[in-house]
């Protein structure tokens, strides 16, 4: 079932412990795939031309699976008084704010995960789930994900979204860049309803210059500002905007990658811990176990 | 055989033109604009003339009536999950005229033939160029910033019919509901008072008539891309149909208007303790309009700019074709006598200059101008 034997999971840990123990970070590193490649693909997301209509929220849901209900449903807009987020029955979401200047018209700002080129969540995974390939998606393999979380707390976008509700098995949910379509060579499903092309998909070399054109030939409509240019070493899914990003509940984020991703993990976000990360590593491996287990005993049962 | 020849010619002439309307015209290099507005190179060729994608608005020239437009058009370019859109096309031009005119959806459109959307704007999402939005796009764009303003809605059945429905809905009837029907013609105000702060002036007289009928100011010169919204908001009222709202404007919007012109004027000029008159051009400028001159119009001696120039008071600035051999005196009402016929203008007009009275010292010694006079006066027609 799993693709990855205890025993192997196991030296990983004993790895991640000797890289405690002084040996080099890379050597560290369970090396999880994590491609930049330089023709990788992002989205740029115009929040000045979004309309909040939400097809890009039933699209995603339809291509994931997930239950959609009918399309016409999403013309409801008294959704948009409340905000939300990402979750496990929605890999993204559309919120709304009040107008940025020069404008009537409210600003819509679709949610999901940001694709960054450094990605925390891959760095975080102690057990290699995630990766970045080349194509600039970062996704994660679901059999090897043990549900233990550390995505979501490395995360500097609070994306990944995890499966509190299922007893069994809970994973780890986030937006994967409709991995499976784009390998066809689709677009991803909500660029491709999208009424106003609100978001454009394109190489992201080509979406910055885009973009950079869009605010040079519009300084009115436009804050001076791609977000995910730059911000946490750069993303893949980018967005303009006509008001301060932080008025979007953006997160104030650095230039820099996110901690733990341009050193090992252990340096990053465990040099705060007073427990070794051997410990984490035990955590880990007893985590692993019981999934294993969990899912053994779901085999058995079958 | 001269008149063969000169067929084909005029022949060869129509091909020609109407290929040249394809591109904004041979003399266009004279037009008032730089090059870099189109051309992205110093040295623009026919076979390279690197063109930048747009805006080429500079050189715009799409203009037309909404009366001489078509009164429906019917987009199916890229019908999937909905079925064709039935636009009535004359009824928002009448819309558009104060909020963008015809530039606000043919926008970058060369002088030439209107040109389809989807001759930049590309039909497919996944493509190389997306420098511009793919026609799927650009066409909502167009549509729903509009009717987001002002009905506060994204519902798709607003123009969309589900396709399994499509049959309901025939073109033709589509046509004969919208015949004959236009958007209300707008009221034009003669004079707005406003009522202001301004302590040394509490009124201002605003003859919106004076702008445009006298002075031929074009509606779209002040009011620029208003929105519907200006009149009409439904989140307003409960009734379906839309009410007229008051837009509320600063300060500063409110005086942008008429600094835009009025730039020398200072506050007095339009604040003032009472009803301002209306524009009298002898009062305004101590040259009451005669009745030759009050038939024209302001552009015939001020030229188009806006605001309009001061001209001086010299006869021969407007009419430099003006010479001693070809005036006629009797315009004048003065009919000069055979002696006087003779002399050049600069004889008793010094310095030739009209506005000010002859002299006739120079040849007749204690002669003063209009006791004695050079000629008798006449009635004009
Ligand atoms: S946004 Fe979060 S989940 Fe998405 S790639 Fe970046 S770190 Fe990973
Ligand atoms: S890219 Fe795919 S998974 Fe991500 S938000 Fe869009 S539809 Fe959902
Ligand atoms: S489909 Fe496009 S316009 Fe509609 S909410 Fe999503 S991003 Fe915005």
């Amino acid at each position: 079932m799993s693709g990855k034997s205890r025993r192997d999971f196991l030296k990983t840990s004993a790895v991640i412990g000797a890289g405690v123990a002084g040996l080099s970070s890379s050597t560290a590193k369970a090396a999880p795939k994590n491609i930049l490649s330089e023709d990788r693909m992002g989205v740029l997301v115009d929040t000045t031309v979004c309309v909040g209509c939400r097809n890009c929220e039933w699209a995603c849901k339809d291509a994931h699976n997930l239950p959609a209900g009918n399309l016409e449903s999403y013309e409801d807009r008294k959704i948009l008084e409340t905000k939300r987020r990402p979750d496990i029955k929605a890999l993204t979401v559309v919120n709304e704010y009040s107008p940025g200047k020069n404008s009537n018209l409210p600003l819509d700002v679709k949610v999901q995960c940001m694709h960054c080129d450094h990605p925390a969540c891959v760095s975080a995974c102690i057990v290699g789930a995630f990766s970045k390939e080349e194509n600039g998606t970062v996704i994660w393999d679901t059999d090897k994900c043990i549900g233990c979380r550390y995505c979501m707390a490395a995360c500097p976008f609070q994306v990944p979204a995890f499966e509190y509700n299922k007893a069994i098995n809970p994973l780890i949910m986030k937006c994967d860049f409709c991995f499976n379509r784009t390998k066809e060579g689709k677009l991803p499903a909500c660029v491709s309803i999208c009424p106003v092309e609100a978001l454009t998909y394109g190489t992201r070399t080509e979406l910055v210059k885009v973009a950079r054109e869009r605010i040079k030939r519009n300084p009115g409509r436009y804050v001076d500002h791609i977000l995910g240019e730059h911000e946490v070493g750069g993303t893949a899914w980018m967005y303009l905007s006509s008001k301060d990003f932080k008025e979007l509940d953006f997160p104030k984020l650095g230039t820099n990658p996110a901690p733990g991703v341009s050193e090992s993990i252990q340096h990053g976000i465990f040099a705060y811990f007073v427990p070794p990360v051997s410990l984490y590593a035990l955590l880990g491996g007893i985590m692993w176990i019981t999934k294993h287990r969990k899912e053994l005993d779901q085999e058995e049962k079958l | 055989m001269k008149k063969i020849f000169t067929i084909f010619a005029l022949f060869i002439l129509m091909i020609v033109s109407l290929h040249a309307q394809q591109s904004p015209g041979k003399d266009h290099s004279k037009l008032n604009i730089t090059c870099k507005t189109c051309h992205t190179c110093d040295v623009p060729t026919k076979s390279d003339p690197c063109l930048v994608i747009c805006p080429r608005e500079k050189i715009a020239t799409v203009y037309q009536k909404p009366e001489e437009t078509p009164d429906l058009i019917t987009i199916d370019q890229i019908s999937d999950r909905y079925g064709p859109v039935h636009f009535s096309h004359k009824i928002h031009a009448q819309m558009s005229i104060m909020s963008g005119g015809c530039k606000n959806c043919h926008h970058y459109n060369t002088s030439g033939p209107i040109l389809k959307c989807n001759s930049c704007h590309e039909d497919t999402r996944k493509r190389d160029d997306i420098s511009r939005p793919d026609l799927k796009g650009a066409l909502h764009r167009q549509c729903m910033d509009c009717h987001r303003e002002w009905s506060h809605e994204t519902g798709c059945n607003t123009c969309h019919t589900l396709k399994k429905n499509v049959k309901e809905i025939q073109p033709d009837q589509v046509k004969k509901k919208l015949a004959g029907m236009a958007h209300p013609v707008l009221l034009e105000p003669t004079k707005i008072v406003f009522e202001t702060n301004y302590e040394k002036g509490k009124m201002v007289t605003f003859f919106h008539d004076d702008h445009t009928k006298t002075f031929k100011i074009e509606c779209t010169t002040c009011h620029k891309n208003e929105t519907c919204l200006k009149c009409h908001d439904t989140k307003k009222v409960s009734d379906e149909k839309s009410k007229i709202v008051k837009a509320h404007k600063s300060l500063d919007e409110h005086h942008k208007q008429c600094f835009s012109c009025h730039k020398e004027d200072n506050c007095e000029s339009c604040h003032l303790n009472k009803q301002a008159e209306q524009f009298d051009h002898g009062k305004k400028t101590g040259w009451a309009l005669n009745k030759f001159h009050v038939n024209l119009s302001c552009v015939n001696c001020h030229g188009s700019k806006i605001p309009y120039s001061k001209l001086d008071n010299k006869c021969v600035s407007c009419h430099k074709e003006w010479n001693n051999e070809n005036f006629k005196h009797t315009i004048t009402g003065l009919q000069l006598n055979e002696t006087h016929a003779q002399l050049n203008c600069e004889d008793c007009h010094a310095e030739k200059n009209f506005a000010i009275k002859p002299v006739c010292t120079n040849c007749h010694e204690n002669y003063i101008y209009p006791k004695q006079k050079p000629g008798k006066l006449v009635r004009t027609k």
